[in-house]
């Protein structure tokens, strides 16, 4: 067992790294423990940020929150609350997925993995919603970037390069974050019982219209049975359409949208705002994967090819649920089925896209690469980038690639 | 500048000769006078002629050329349209400036995906009318839109008056093929809406031409909305101006595009536009909001109360598009009609929290008058870009070190109520030797490490963006004479 430090002040955590640094010691970086994602590593050091917790600033009118590192990501979305705004990128509550329980985590852990929603589509990933950061690179220096504005070309934009890097090349101390207004309305388009590929058609559609869908999901039949909501038919596949803003705007464009699909009129029903809001924070949650003993994937891909991944898979034992307008795929597969695994891998790079694995038993995801990369020149140079902030190779090592 | 290397130049001849082995030999060009059209970019103020021009067709080409400068340790700088204003595109002397004007061709429609694959050198605005005839359009639109190239845009992360609600460059970019200074072929994202591993496509969107040669492009396309209008507002403060504008958003109200513009502003804009601004205001904002009928007219009337409550003294709202871009008009015409006012101007251009605007405005006017030299502000009230614009003439001696040092002073206030020193228009040469200003050694250092795992011998648009020597000097230095800049045609807002 590593041992466990919990600091709570940049300038501790900046000592801590720098003298982990001159000793050469690894460190496994940790916010809430929330999320169990990436390649298991082995250090004789846990570095737990859950103390450097807090918000600094929110200026709501300024669109813009400055928080600690280890600050919880709910205690923030109460605060965007009182204030009628929220994190539009809508990011996930994956502690469903983990151990059944909800667990937002850390804002910190949520920008080292760059998590986001439902919504992704339309208003942009996590990435897209970071304004700047401080955080402590592996030699052991405070480094910063960015600021609290919108528009900023200062240097480089290394406040994106941070996001999704699980770690690997600061800890995180500071965050700001763009906020938004939240929405007055959520309305949900439903059609049941309709097959795969004309959902996407559905998704498609709605998309070459100004109507600004900012949800667009599928359930197969035997996905749909865990919703207990009252205005839904969970017997058949459900595919959903949410329609957010003004209220006499998404009514207006529900209608819009029901003509458009008139051809589906018999199955087609509406969940209105409080059970919409219900229905999309579920799907966002992954709660269809809840507390999963099997391997989760997360498959992105071109629109285009989602059915035809989909398609090549339909005799094998796969669940999984179509989210982002057919952008994404969740899918989970038997906990031993590596076979299964490696298919699921070789067929998305065919079709132009990637896979990460979520959720895996532990003896996998020390064997198992937990991302797809194949291009040996990104592997080059992503270790460059690696060694440019911890040359020495000490911060949460060989989580992401082995040797990165 | 980095130190000329004296033995690269006089091997110009066998340079020259080698590069032709690369690309069509028409494509090279070497003579004193076939060169000065790259001598500058937008940013006239510095001109430099490059050792070299190469025009490479495809990517082969560029990675021939760039592996080729590798080996032999020659500078190489990149360059669009050149319609940049931080001189990111100056060359250097003993540098191949390497234009991408070839790669002019759209190379994929895909609707179905909501996505255009181009060459980088397309221009911004041929994006858009490629896509409009199925309703679609590119978000970001720099006022230079009409020339800039995409390329370029990805380079300096371009804005536009839209990206409050719908982002910069770098929200709109899916994938890019990127050649890196060893000549190795890259591609970041693609059609799909993330990629995996480290963020390079971020990383190297707004890294200004450091990191690598763009040869490919994939941006995301998005629907026109159903409905566009605009409210014209004046006010008796720029305090209550900016209060309003701090008042819609908290109402939960993102526009499309906020702009503010001061009285100096307005009146020179007015006698060259002839927008029919009110008079008698010491502040304008134009609010647009753009959605479906029924949001647009909902949002309309919640400005409208919020703009009443906020002592607005005038109020118009636009009946039509013919309208609403007559509104636009004046604000289009802010550099030319200062050019008309004044035989000289700076254009300054920092970022600054929405809510510090009047505090801004009244360092503005007590740094004029401390400078001596008169100033007119436009502000890019929703996402919180000022520019400022300062006026003076060259032929009297001093004002332009004046108005350069009245420049830095602007933005150093910037960086100190919390904004940054750049908005839209990058650092390049232009604020490098400010950036100390916002970013301490170690800061910079660590950028520098970045740069280093990308282009190990820094030979990729050297002397750009980061200060070799650590220092503060002055900056600002968007000079225009006489109304005479470098691509004078576009429209700048």
């Amino acid at each position: 067992m590593p041992e466990i430090y919990s600091l709570s002040s940049e300038h501790e955590v900046a000592d801590f790294i720098k003298n982990c640094n001159s000793e050469e010691v690894p460190i496994e970086i940790t916010g809430h423990n929330s999320k169990s994602i990436g390649r298991l590593i082995q250090c004789s050091k846990s570095l737990h940020l859950k103390n450097l917790s807090g918000i600094i600033e929110y200026f709501p009118e300024e669109l813009y929150i400055k928080v600690k590192a280890g600050t919880p990501l709910a205690l923030v979305e109460i605060e965007l609350d009182k204030k009628n705004q929220e994190l539009s990128f809508e990011p996930p509550d994956m502690g469903f997925l983990y151990t059944g329980q909800s667990n937002k985590g850390s804002v910190g852990g949520a920008v080292a993995c760059n998590l986001s929603g439902s919504r992704r589509f339309r208003a942009g990933a996590l990435r897209d919603h970071i304004l700047g950061f401080r955080g402590i690179n592996g030699k052991g220096e405070i480094v910063k970037s960015g600021g609290t504005v919108v528009k900023n070309v200062t240097g480089y934009d290394v406040s994106k390069l941070i996001t999704g890097s699980y770690g690997t090349l600061v800890a995180l101390t500071e965050i700001v974050l763009k906020v938004q207004p939240k929405n007055e309305e959520s309305q949900t388009l439903l059609v049941n019982n309709i097959n795969l590929k004309k959902a996407l058609n559905i998704f498609s559609k709605s998309m070459q219209t100004s109507v600004e869908i900012s949800g667009a999901c599928f359930y197969p039949a035997k996905m749909s049975k865990f919703f207990k909501l009252n205005d839904l038919d969970t017997t058949t596949s459900i595919t959903a359409i949410r329609l957010e803003g003004p209220k006499i705007s998404v009514v207006e464009r529900i209608n819009t949208l029901k003509k458009l699909f008139d051809e589906y009129k018999k199955t087609i029903s509406v969940l209105e705002n409080y059970q919409s809001r219900i229905f999309w924070k579920n799907t966002t949650d992954l709660q269809f994967f809840n507390n999963s003993k099997n391997i989760v994937a997360k498959i992105i891909l071109p629109p285009v090819n989602t059915d035809q991944f989909i398609n090549k898979f339909e005799n094998e034992e796969l669940k999984y649920v179509i989210d982002w307008a057919g952008n994404l795929i969740w899918a989970e597969i038997p906990e031993n089925d590596s076979v299964l695994l490696r298919q699921l891998r070789t067929e998305v790079t065919k079709l132009a896209g990637h896979m990460t694995i979520i959720k895996a038993p532990n003896h996998m995801r020390i064997k198992e690469d937990f991302l797809t990369t194949v291009d040996e020149n990104i592997k080059v140079l992503s270790l460059k980038i690696k060694e440019s902030f911890d040359p020495k190779k000490i911060l949460n090592p060989g989580k992401m690639y082995s040797g990165i | 500048m980095p130190k000329i290397d004296q033995s690269v130049l006089n091997d110009k001849e066998s340079i020259v000769r080698d590069l032709k082995k690369f690309t069509n030999s028409i494509n090279i060009i070497s003579d004193p006078e076939g060169i000065t059209p790259y001598e500058t970019d937008a940013l006239s103020a510095y001109k430099q002629k490059p050792m070299a021009v190469v025009l490479p067709e495809n990517t082969a080409e560029v990675s021939d050329i760039l592996k080729y400068c590798h080996k032999n340790n020659i500078k190489v700088v990149p360059r669009g349209s050149g319609t940049g204003l931080s001189g990111g595109a100056l060359p250097l002397a003993d540098c191949v400036l390497l234009g991408l004007s070839k790669f002019n061709k759209i190379l994929e429609i895909d609707f179905e995906n909501r996505c255009v694959v181009t060459q980088p050198g397309v221009t911004n605005l041929s994006l858009t009318k490629a896509v409009e005839h199925n309703g679609f359009y590119y978000a970001p639109d720099p006022s230079s839109q009409i020339a800039c190239s995409i390329g370029g845009n990805i380079a300096e992360n371009s804005g536009g008056v839209h990206s409050l609600k719908y982002g910069t460059t770098t929200n709109n970019v899916l994938g890019v093929e990127i050649v890196l200074m060893d000549g190795t072929i890259m591609r970041f994202g693609g059609k799909k809406l993330e990629s995996e591993g480290y963020d390079l496509l971020g990383l190297i969107t707004g890294s200004e031409g450091l990191l690598g040669v763009l040869t490919e492009v994939t941006v995301k396309i998005l629907k026109k909305p159903q409905s566009v209008k605009a409210l014209l507002l004046g006010f008796q403060s720029v305090e209550d101006s900016g209060q309003c504008v701090s008042d819609i958003i908290s109402g939960g109200i993102i526009p499309a595009g906020m702009e503010i513009m001061d009285k100096p502003l307005i009146k020179a804009t007015d006698n060259y536009a002839k927008a029919g601004y009110p008079k008698d205001v010491e502040a304008i904002l134009i609010v647009e909001l753009d959605g479906t009928e029924s949001e647009v007219n909902i949002l309309i009337k919640r400005v409208e109360e919020i703009a009443k409550k906020n002592k607005s003294t005038y109020l118009r709202i636009s009946k039509n598009d013919e309208e609403r871009l007559r509104f636009w008009l004046g604000r289009k015409a802010a550099f030319p009609a200062i050019g008309d006012m004044s035989p000289d101007y700076l254009c300054m251009d920092g970022t600054i929290p929405r809510k510090k605007l009047a505090e801004v405005l009244k360092e503005i006017t007590k740094l004029s008058q401390k400078h001596g030299l008169r100033v007119a502000n436009c502000f890019h009230a929703g996402d919180g870009n000022l520019h400022p614009l300062i006026m003076f003439d060259s032929n009297v001696k001093s004002e332009l070190k004046r108005a350069e040092k009245f420049g830095a002073d602007i933005l150093k206030y910037c960086v100190k109520v919390g904004g940054v020193l750049t908005g839209e228009h990058g650092v390049g040469i232009e604020k490098r030797d400010l950036m100390c200003e916002m970013f301490n050694d170690e800061d910079i250092q660590q950028q520098l490490n970045i740069k280093q795992a990308f282009d190990e011998k820094s030979l990729l648009n050297p002397g750009k963006v980061y200060p070799i020597l650590h220092r503060c000097a002055e900056g600002g230095k968007m000079h225009v004479h006489k109304g005479d800049t470098k691509f004078k045609d576009i429209p700048r807002f």
